[in-house]
């Protein structure tokens, strides 16, 4: 797949949205089963083929790249207004994620990416760290409106149903409305420090993240809201009491002076609609015609997860939202609940399997089974550092490949090279001085705690820049002076994991736009990231483009060029497309 | 299994759509226009597959609305067989419910009881019920008394129980439960069913003690213990230590009644991350006046899946008993556990006897199905001198 390929037309793809409804079904009984083999094979995989490969030239009269090429802003032409709440059964999309392999068998290029390899913003997406500068004081704000609930009166509202965190929620003395979460008795400042660190980081990667606080809760701050409803044990609906959120309260890391340190998360803005699978796409959203599983920044969770342990990777754990802006709506994605990330969650330090295997795997119950245990993996011998803030979470032995999620999910599966690439500039973007930070927002009131996870997460960080940024050709951001000189960047040697290479040379070539053909017009050759421009760039068009190779003996997938491709404007060349070469990937790993 | 019919179902309900693709846009943001303005014509909101739907409304019966019918498994005595049933309840109050419920096995074993129950009051603390109950076991067997009775010797016995009581669980703290109850129970025995003699055509009063009464006692009972295991129903580390205390208060003329002291150590020792656990259990089980005279069918015994498993049920009885389980338990998956394991034990007449002279042992080797704190299918295979025995059973073995 090539750069242009930036939609897939979302009708020839497999719609989730379409699964199990009466037209989907009449097609598959009546029209398939009845066509012949041929014929119904050509409908069913040659054309969607032929058309999705076709695209870039196809598009528009003729041209490979559009002239708002590359786009920084994805674009959302459709009133939502009909996006409905929906709820995703938990059981269900455990199970179907874990033994189905739900989303499409093929695993291209991610397919939201626009043609210089990037991300642009979106109701998914905001592009923040690497893309421009972030502060300190702007990533230990991170996506804060406020200072959290108005100490005084909290009236609780409702009780806490779903999830395994106890809590409930309340409104402030402002009216502000909160949920309530609290740490396990086991492991103090845990839940609530990962939480809010977590948040910041995710926010900074780019992710929509919800506002959580740290906040002080006592218990006679709490009065109950004549309307607030309770459902016991009978499963009767009732009157809330004071005494329903006693067993809550039980449950939570209470202080040596009475009170409770509490996460607070503020009400989502919009309309709640429920949450956002990692297959598939909203069938109540217009705007949303990617599959999920083919948009890089839920590939890239791969990386992210892997960077902060984030292994509880679901459905349940995301939230969109219907924002009216303008008198038009559109649905916006969160990813929510990462506070069960690092080595601790909602109910205390993640069991040692988390982080290193799924919830089932075949092959090793197999070979444990018949070992009597004895088949050993890693997660049974590291040792680690543990703190009750901060569970088990470790960077020495912590192989980014190996990561895994609780239970797989789609998108992550289909993560391939220039994903975990694109993704690991980000994770190498984050300065030690900027972990630091973000991570004193967590409010340890142990040292040792923030220093632990300051720590790790450079330790993690370092090993997913080694592993991502040297898989394939690490060139990024080049430029073409009016000096003529071709410069760029190494992404692998300015991250410290790898030395400059030996040469870099450049194929120039000059490409017609109307018809995707190119002629080569020189070659260059340097010993550093600036290399000279051909003689014959002045002659070579409206559009030139450079494959650019990297020579180190170390990284032979180097040699594989990155193709950058320029167009002439008025103030000079610019780039508009980046194309990263990358072996072809196999199939989806189950 | 229920992750293949997942799958089937979800592969049987998805087939690709057909559309033609947007093209000829005159900028990039055009093109995605094109295709979200061709999206918007085909809205229609979300439908659960068929999958979703099923799993979501088991859940609703099953999970979500505490009050109702619900699918019952459990044994009505051991020996029956394969048992099934059903149940209704329905809640008053925060944490009360009736219900009566039944069961039925291939043997013809059946049990109809209802009650009610009331938990979690104190802070979780107190939980009490009654219960009125009835089963009638058709072919319980008997072997006659002691250690060394040949299982050729089986003959059967039939009783239908009558009960009336009411009990209460107390944990003053987590860790310490105490319990207690009296109640009515009244033994009916009749000649067994089954291809074994019944137990009057082969047996005496002599050898098998009160046969031919039926009797009724008030039975109250106390227990002890501190438990810290995470769940009776799974554990994998903690441990049980408990004493219990049986009063059978005869009211049938002719009978005496008898008292029965029980003491059980379970410990979990979880090895490298709980890699292995180790587990093991002693129990005894002792009548405690060797003048009274206590019915055949209530003497303790060994022999089943939960204590001898290489050898049948109730294969052993006798006034007194001793009994010692160890497993050696791996964890191939989440929720799959597997065992190897040793028990051994004994029965005697008098309680001096009970030595680990002359125990009857076993080996085997099992698979346990569980949840965080059940364990809802155990199937294990174990191999006395009796021969190879299958058990298939919910529970942990101890």
């Amino acid at each position: 797949m090539k750069v242009g390929e930036w939609f897939c037309p979302e009708g020839l793809r497999s719609n989730r949205e379409l699964v199990g409804t009466k037209e989907n079904k009449a097609t598959t009984m009546s029209t398939l089963s009845q066509q012949p083999k041929r014929s119904r094979m050509i409908r069913e995989f040659l054309l969607p083929a032929l058309a999705f490969l076709s695209l870039p030239l196809l598009a528009g009269p003729g041209q490979k790249f559009y002239p708002d090429d590359p786009i920084a802003t994805e674009p959302e032409t459709q009133n939502a207004t009909g996006a409905a709440p929906w709820k995703i059964d938990l059981f269900y999309d455990l199970m179907l994620n874990q033994f189905a392999h739900p989303g499409e068998s093929a695993r291209p290029r991610a397919m939201n990416v626009n043609t210089i390899d990037e991300v642009p913003d979106s109701s998914w997406f905001t592009n923040r760290i690497l893309s421009r500068r972030v502060s300190l004081e702007e990533a230990v704000r991170g996506p804060l409106t406020s200072d959290g609930p108005v100490p005084g009166k909290w009236t609780v509202i409702r009780a806490k149903n779903e999830g395994a965190a106890p809590g409930f929620t309340i409104r402030d003395s402002a009216g502000v409305t909160w949920f309530i979460a609290f740490d396990p008795k086991s492991n103090p400042e845990g839940a609530t420090g990962a939480a809010v660190v977590a948040m910041r980081i995710f926010w900074a990667l780019g992710y929509f993240q919800a506002e959580y606080h740290i906040s002080r809760l006592r218990r006679e701050q709490l009065e109950i809201d004549p309307e607030a409803k309770f459902i016991p044990a009978s499963g009767r609906q009732r009157s809330m009491t004071l005494h329903d959120i006693e067993p809550v309260l039980e449950r939570g890391a209470r202080d040596s002076d009475g009170s409770y340190r509490v996460l607070a998360s503020r009400l989502l803005p919009g309309k709640i609609l429920g949450g956002f699978k990692y297959y598939g796409t909203r069938p109540d959203d217009p705007n949303d015609v990617v599959p999920h599983e083919h948009r890089r920044e839920l590939r890239a969770l791969h990386v992210f997860g892997a960077w902060t342990n984030l292994v509880d990777i679901k459905a349940q754990n995301t939230m969109d939202t219907l924002i009216t802006e303008n008198g038009k709506s559109r649905v916006r994605h969160y990813l929510l609940d990462v506070g069960s990330t690092f080595g601790i969650g909602a109910n205390g330090p993640h069991d040692y399997t988390e982080g290193y295997e799924y919830l089932f795997e075949g092959d090793k119950t197999l070979k444990r089974a018949a070992s009597f245990g004895f088949y050993l993996q890693p997660w049974q011998t590291i040792s680690y550092q543990e703190h009750p803030a901060i569970g088990r979470f470790e960077g020495t032995r912590f192989e980014p490949d190996a990561w895994k999620s609780r239970v797989p999910a789609a998108a992550l599966l289909r993560s391939l090279d220039d994903d975990n690439f694109w993704a690991a500039r980000r994770v190498a973007a984050f300065s030690d001085e900027l972990i630091r930070a973000i991570v004193k927002a967590g409010k340890y009131s142990d040292p040792a705690a923030e220093k632990l996870l300051a720590d790790v997460l450079i330790a993690r960080r370092n090993k997913i820049s080694q592993t991502y940024l040297t898989r394939i050709n690490p060139v990024v951001a080049p430029v073409v002076h009016a000096s003529g000189e071709l410069t760029f960047a190494n992404a692998a040697v300015d991250a410290g994991v790898a030395s400059p290479p030996a040469s870099y040379s450049v194929t120039w070539s000059a490409l017609d736009n109307a018809t995707g053909a190119t002629k080569v017009i020189g070659e260059t050759k340097s010993g550093s990231n600036r290399v000279p421009t051909p003689a014959g760039l002045t002659a070579a068009g409206s559009f030139v483009v450079a494959d650019i190779r990297v020579g180190d003996a170390k990284y032979p997938s180097w040699s594989k060029p990155v193709r950058a491709t320029f167009r002439r404007t008025s103030s000079g060349w610019g780039l508009v497309a980046l194309e990263r070469e990358i072996d072809a990937p196999g199939a989806p790993p189950k | 299994m229920a992750a293949l019919m997942l799958m089937m179902l979800v592969s049987a309900s998805t087939a690709r759509p057909q559309a033609s693709a947007p093209i000829g846009a005159a900028s990039r943001a055009g093109l995605i226009a094109s295709m979200q303005s061709d999206k918007s014509t085909r809205l229609k909101a979300y439908e659960p597959d068929r999958a979703e739907a099923i799993i979501h409304k088991m859940e609703k019966i099953f999970l979500l609305d505490p009050s109702g019918f619900y699918p019952y498994f459990s044994s009505v005595y051991p020996g029956g067989g394969l048992t099934g049933g059903a149940g209704y309840r329905r809640f008053f109050g925060d944490k009360t419910n009736w219900y009566v419920q039944g069961l039925y096995s291939v043997a013809n074993y059946k049990l109809l009881e209802g009650g009610v129950q009331s938990k979690d009051h104190l802070n979780r603390r107190l939980s009490f019920g009654t219960r009125l109950g009835w089963r009638d076991a058709t072919q319980v067997p008997y072997y006659g008394l002691g250690i060394s009775t040949n299982p050729d010797d089986r003959t059967n016995f039939r009783f239908q129980q009558t009960t009336a009581e009411g009990n209460t669980t107390y944990k003053p703290i987590p860790w310490i439960v105490m319990k207690g109850g009296l109640g009515y129970e009244h033994w009916a025995l009749k000649p067994g069913a089954g291809t074994h003699p019944s137990i009057e055509t082969v047996h005496t009063p002599a050898t098998a003690p009160g046969l031919g009464v039926s009797p009724t006692y008030i039975h109250s009972h106390a227990s002890a213990g501190i438990d810290w295991r995470r769940s009776p129903g799974y554990a994998r580390r903690g441990g049980l230590y408990q004493v219990t205390l049986d009063d059978y208060n005869s009211v049938t003329t002719g009978s005496s009644g008898f008292q029965k002291l029980t003491g059980e150590v379970v410990q979990h020792v979880p090895l490298m991350r709980e890699t292995w656990v180790l587990a093991a259990r002693g129990k005894v089980e002792t009548l405690l006046n060797d003048n009274d005279l206590v019915p055949y069918f209530m003497l303790p015994s060994l022999g089943g899946g939960h204590n001898l498993r290489g050898y049948a049920n109730d294969r052993f009885r006798d006034r007194h008993s001793m009994l010692m389980n160890a497993e050696f338990r791996w964890t191939p998956a989440i929720g799959l556990d597997m065992a190897v394991f040793y028990d051994a034990g004994k029965v005697a007449s008098r309680r001096n006897d009970l030595s680990f002279q002359g125990l009857k042992s076993d080996v085997g080797i099992g698979a346990r199905f569980h949840g965080l704190a059940a364990t809802p299918l155990r199937l294990d295979f174990a191999v006395g001198n009796e021969g190879w025995r299958m058990v298939l059973s919910g529970g942990p073995p101890f």
